[in-house]
């Protein structure tokens, strides 16, 4: 069995951590995970701006990158769900279709891999924290993870779960939108911060980087000392630890 | 007589611009579908409610009480009366204690059965459409209270279903202030479709212009999200469950 | 009086957007009523129960009617002319206007009274009659207050969502000539009286039209004040302007529609009045218009009718679910989308009526696509995807953002090579030296200004992920235990179910 890493550019450029946790964890249970590294961006920028030929190359390296392998998987719902809409972006092209069907149904979230495929809901992990979840919006809507992260989380010993209220709201990071209207994407983020604040977390875990990125980068600017981890990191440190 | 005929003759012409319309109307939607216009009724699987719905069915207390509690959850008022000798005394105690004035009803023999006009001598009642003469929508209009026998009602949602005819107005269980309505028990079923596949059934000629589906007092929220009872209809409204 | 038509203040949808964020006021009532609304909502489905498959069956009625639209809308005609109804078809929002006036003129009316018609909006019906001299009169509360203030509605359901009940105070008050208490019960009570009047003296009765029956010819109104009962009860004369696509084909279906309207609209399991209107008073009646017509209306609909990336936005039941989910609407509020619809739903049916693209405005980019619109979609309308469908059509007729356009073409040919890749992060970390402090970027210049206004943006990690690759294979490699056997066979069993063609159970919904 070839499972390979699709790493997506936020956690290559700039959360290289998570990409190590979710490496280390796997290889605890034989999991050896694969890194094509022809592999690029899904091409969701693009997409989402209607720039759909820019996004059919780089979705053609992520096709080719993991052509031969049995499963993917990365550390972001939005970028794998990024991968379900391939198929749309071919549909005039037969050959790229059928390709991007199989891309697709191959493709998983860290946390639909580890509790769908691997049948693992308790890593054995220790975190003696109050821990709060942000289910983004791609991941939990859209590709439907919604039972796996808590499914983890609540094995983790210590862990002390905080509901988030308004928790299915959007961040407000959605890609170029965060840029282009960036005065209603900052309206968003402040809401957020402000409920992470009530729940008087220590920890704010999510499945998404670029989300996480947002919202922390927004706790960060109010200099609020929650600390923010991808949930492979939590589950990750708590094994350590355990 | 001349303004009636060239109104007439105004409303053909529309007609006949309307049908020439509709051709290219409707072939364009045809075109935009990329098939030729259908003309034969097509399958239409799912039609209605879901399986599971369609056979669900409360008993008779069931649908008493469900209905009593929606009814009364959105401001309206039920009573549960075993006859229509209390039916009666109901209707005239409340118009005393309310000094109603004005009466109106149905044109219905049931209510005809009550003899209001002996138990309540000091209101003026009338009667919907019984005199030509009378400008019946004004009728309404001033009345403290309308009185009407339901021709349906659905427990699940509370709604208690009138048909307009020459005897029973639209108007009278709309302008008055108060609206007394009457639900023989045994035409209060569980769900709405249970009523509407009348409708489907009897089809076109079967209906009257006006089915009107009442589930509780006249409301709004449109100021501040701050609930008003009685904005243009009733705000008052007793449903009376006989039988 | 009438309805300011489209934009109010502010040329785009981030200029009127700001307007409505430094709008204290607005921010608040649009988040109290949005969030009513939806926990209403949330609530009636889960005490009614099995919601996705009635979701899943008014998703199919709807797409079948669609469909089949020649076959049910003559069909409703035939039965709507049989019931005595006086049909017109409109084309375009002037037709519809051509059509009314001109039974205005017929009648000689003085005034029209109105029920909420979305309809009438996208035709600015109002200032079409007042041109002519007749007085139009919205009787819906919401409706009449912004009339009285020459807005438009802000809110699909409640369209005074933007309006505290001091300004409603005022707007009443001069509209009575005297100084009303601003209570709520004061001020129905007044727009009862005043109405009252109106409903009585008017010549003609104007509607919407929720849903048209096609087996009987029939309309169906949902309301809860009874306004729409007395337009379709009191004046002599009734017009309805009906959109296109507001068949369905039988009252069995309108069962489905009648559990998913009201409960998606505000949570109620029905709203307190439903009608069905059959025709004019038959001749013994003594209420009920004596003559009655049905304009239908195109205005834009049949160009998404054979396009497979919007047809389905003709299954809109035009219940404002998406608005109360949408955390973009909660913010900006109606106004900002600057057109006869907002919220999700306006977002993509403006630019849909409006065939020329290079008209669109910027509002397909007021949103995260964070999919809550579709999640709360009685009919489950992907109005996310429509977005993203509607930014592509722009983008190919070549009317996107320069800048925007000549990025995505750096991003295309930079992230199509890895090697590229790894070039950019070198310079980005290069870049970094003068603006990180301690692993972040405050800096408020340039692409980073919208983004660090609100946020502080993290710096480059001294390695990437597959820079460090390498070393991390190694260690992993060394030492790697066996899998567990059922695990094995777990993954084999899934990889096997996978090339049967089976149904991966982590799909896109």
């Amino acid at each position: 069995m070839k499972v390979s890493l699709f790493i997506t550019c936020l956690s290559d450029a700039i959360y290289p951590r998570v990409g190590e946790a979710m490496v280390r964890l796997l290889a605890r249970y034989g999991v050896k995970l694969e890194f094509p590294n022809v592999q690029t961006c899904c091409g969701q920028p693009a997409f989402n701006s209607g720039y759909w030929k820019e996004a059919r190359t780089t979705a053609k390296t992520i096709i080719e990158a993991f052509e031969d392998c049995d499963f993917v998987i990365s550390p972001s719902g939005s970028c794998t769900g990024m991968i379900h809409h391939y198929p749309k972006l071919f549909e005039d092209d037969a050959v790229m279709h059928e390709r991007a069907l199989r891309l697709q149904s191959k493709s998983y979230e860290f946390t639909q891999f580890l509790v769908q495929v691997l049948g693992v809901t308790d890593v054995g992990a220790t975190f003696p924290h109050k821990v709060t979840y942000h289910p983004s919006c791609h991941g939990s809507r859209l590709l439907g993870v919604k039972d796996e992260p808590m499914a983890l989380m609540s094995n983790v010993k210590g862990l002390e779960f905080v509901p988030l209220p308004y928790a299915d709201d959007c961040c407000g990071f959605g890609g170029t939108f965060a840029v282009k209207m960036s005065d209603i994407s900052g309206a968003m983020v402040t809401e957020k911060v402000d409920h992470v604040k009530e729940t008087e977390a220590e920890v704010l875990v999510g499945l998404d980087m670029a989300c996480l990125m947002n919202i922390g980068g927004n706790l960060r600017y109010r200099n609020e000392p929650v600390r923010v981890m991808h949930l492979a990191e939590l589950l990750y440190e708590g094994v350590k630890q355990a | 007589m001349d303004t009636a005929k060239s109104h007439q003759n105004w409303l053909l012409e529309m007609e006949a611009q309307s049908r020439s319309k509709q051709t290219s109307f409707i072939n364009g939607i045809s075109a935009k579908l990329r098939r030729p216009m259908v003309t034969e009724p097509p399958r239409h699987p799912y039609r209605g409610s879901p399986d599971f719905w369609n056979a669900y069915e409360w008993d008779e207390q069931e649908r008493i009480d469900k209905f009593t509690e929606n009814f009364q959850s959105v401001g309206g008022h039920v009573e549960r009366l075993s006859s229509m000798d209390e039916v009666r005394s109901f209707i005239a105690d409340k118009a005393k204690e309310m000094s109603a004035k004005y009466v109106i009803r149905q044109n219905q023999p049931e209510l005809e059965a009550l003899h209001l006009e002996s138990e309540l001598p000091e209101a003026s009642i009338s009667v919907w459409n019984t005199d030509p003469d009378q400008h019946w929508k004004a009728r309404s209009a001033e009345a403290d209270i309308g009185v009407v026998l339901v021709d349906h009602a659905a427990a699940y949602t509370s709604s208690m279903v009138v048909l307009s005819s020459k005897d029973k107005g639209r108007s009278v269980s709309l302008l008055p202030t108060v609206l007394i309505a009457i639900i023989p028990l045994d035409r209060l079923k569980t769900r709405m479709g249970e009523v509407m596949v009348h409708f489907d059934e009897g089809g076109r000629e079967s209906l009257p212009a006006g089915i009107h589906f009442i589930s509780g007092p006249s409301r709004s929220s449109d100021i501040e999200n701050d609930l008003t009872i009685g904005v243009h209809g009733p705000g008052i409204v007793y449903a009376i469950i006989v039988g | 009086m009438s309805h300011a038509p489209g934009h109010s203040g502010g040329a785009t949808v981030k200029a009127r957007a700001e307007l409505a964020l430094n709008n204290e006021f607005l921010r608040k009532a649009v988040k109290f009523t949005t969030e009513r609304l939806k926990n209403g909502k949330l609530k009636a489905m889960e005490d009614h129960g099995n919601w996705e498959e009635w979701r899943e069956r008014g998703r199919q009625i709807r797409l079948h009617t669609i469909a089949h639209l020649d076959y049910y809308l003559n069909q409703f005609v035939d039965n709507a002319r049989a019931n005595g109804v006086h049909v017109h078809f409109a084309d375009t929002a002037q037709d519809a206007v051509t059509i009314s006036l001109a039974i205005a003129e017929r009648k000689s009316a003085k005034s029209v009274v109105k029920s909420k018609s979305m309809v009438s909006e996208e035709l600015h019906l109002n200032q079409a009659l007042e041109s002519i001299g007749v007085e139009a009169i919205e009787t819906d509360l919401g409706e009449y207050i912004i009339q009285l203030a020459g807005e438009a509605p802000s809110h699909i359901i409640i369209p005074a969502i933007h309006k505290n009940r001091y300004q409603i105070a005022d707007l009443l008050s001069e509209d009575a000539g005297e100084k009303l208490e601003a209570d709520t019960k004061v001020l129905a009570g007044y727009v009862r009286r005043r109405l009252r009047a109106k409903f009585l003296e008017a010549d003609i009765g104007m509607t919407g039209c929720n849903f048209a029956i096609a087996e009987t010819g029939s309309m169906v109104l949902f309301e809860n004040e009874g306004n729409a009962r007395m337009v379709t009860t009191l004046p002599k004369t009734q017009i309805t302007l009906m959109g296109m696509e507001r068949i369905i084909p039988s009252w069995a279906d309108l069962e489905v529609m009648a559990t998913l309207l009201p409960r998606s609209a505000t949570g109620q399991k029905l709203t307190m009045y439903m009608s069905g209107i059959t025709g004019p008073r038959r001749s013994e009646d003594a209420d009920g218009p004596d003559e009655m017509h049905i304009i239908i209306v195109d205005n834009g609909r049949s160009l998404q009718l054979g396009d497979p990336e919007f047809q389905e936005l003709l299954n809109c039941i035009r219940c404002g679910a998406c608005l109360n989910a949408c955390p973009v609407y909660r913010h900006i509020g109606g106004h900002a989308y600057g057109g006869t619809y907002s919220g999700p739903i306006g977002a993509v049916l403006t630019p849909s009526l409006q065939k020329n693209i290079a008209e669109w405005d910027d509002i397909a980019n007021a949103s995260s696509l964070c999919g809550a619109c579709y999640e709360a979609c009685p009919v489950k309308i992907p109005l996310h995807e429509m977005l993203v469908y509607l930014r592509r059509r722009k983008v190919e007729a070549g009317h996107g953002n320069k800048v925007e356009g000549a990025g995505m073409m750096g991003f295309g040919a930079l992230l199509s090579k890895s090697g590229r890749f790894k070039t950019v992060l070198k310079l980005g970390k290069l870049g970094q030296k003068f603006v990180a402090r301690n692993g972040e970027i405050r800096l408020k210049v340039g692409p980073l200004k919208g983004w660090n206004t609100y946020r502080v943006t993290p710096s480059l990690p001294k390695k990437s992920f597959r820079e460090q690759w390498g070393t991390m294979d190694a260690e992993i490699r060394e030492g790697l235990k066996e899998m567990a056997p059922e695990m094995k066979q777990r993954m084999e069993q899934i990889v096997k179910d996978r090339t049967k063609g089976g149904g991966n159970g982590h799909g896109h919904s």
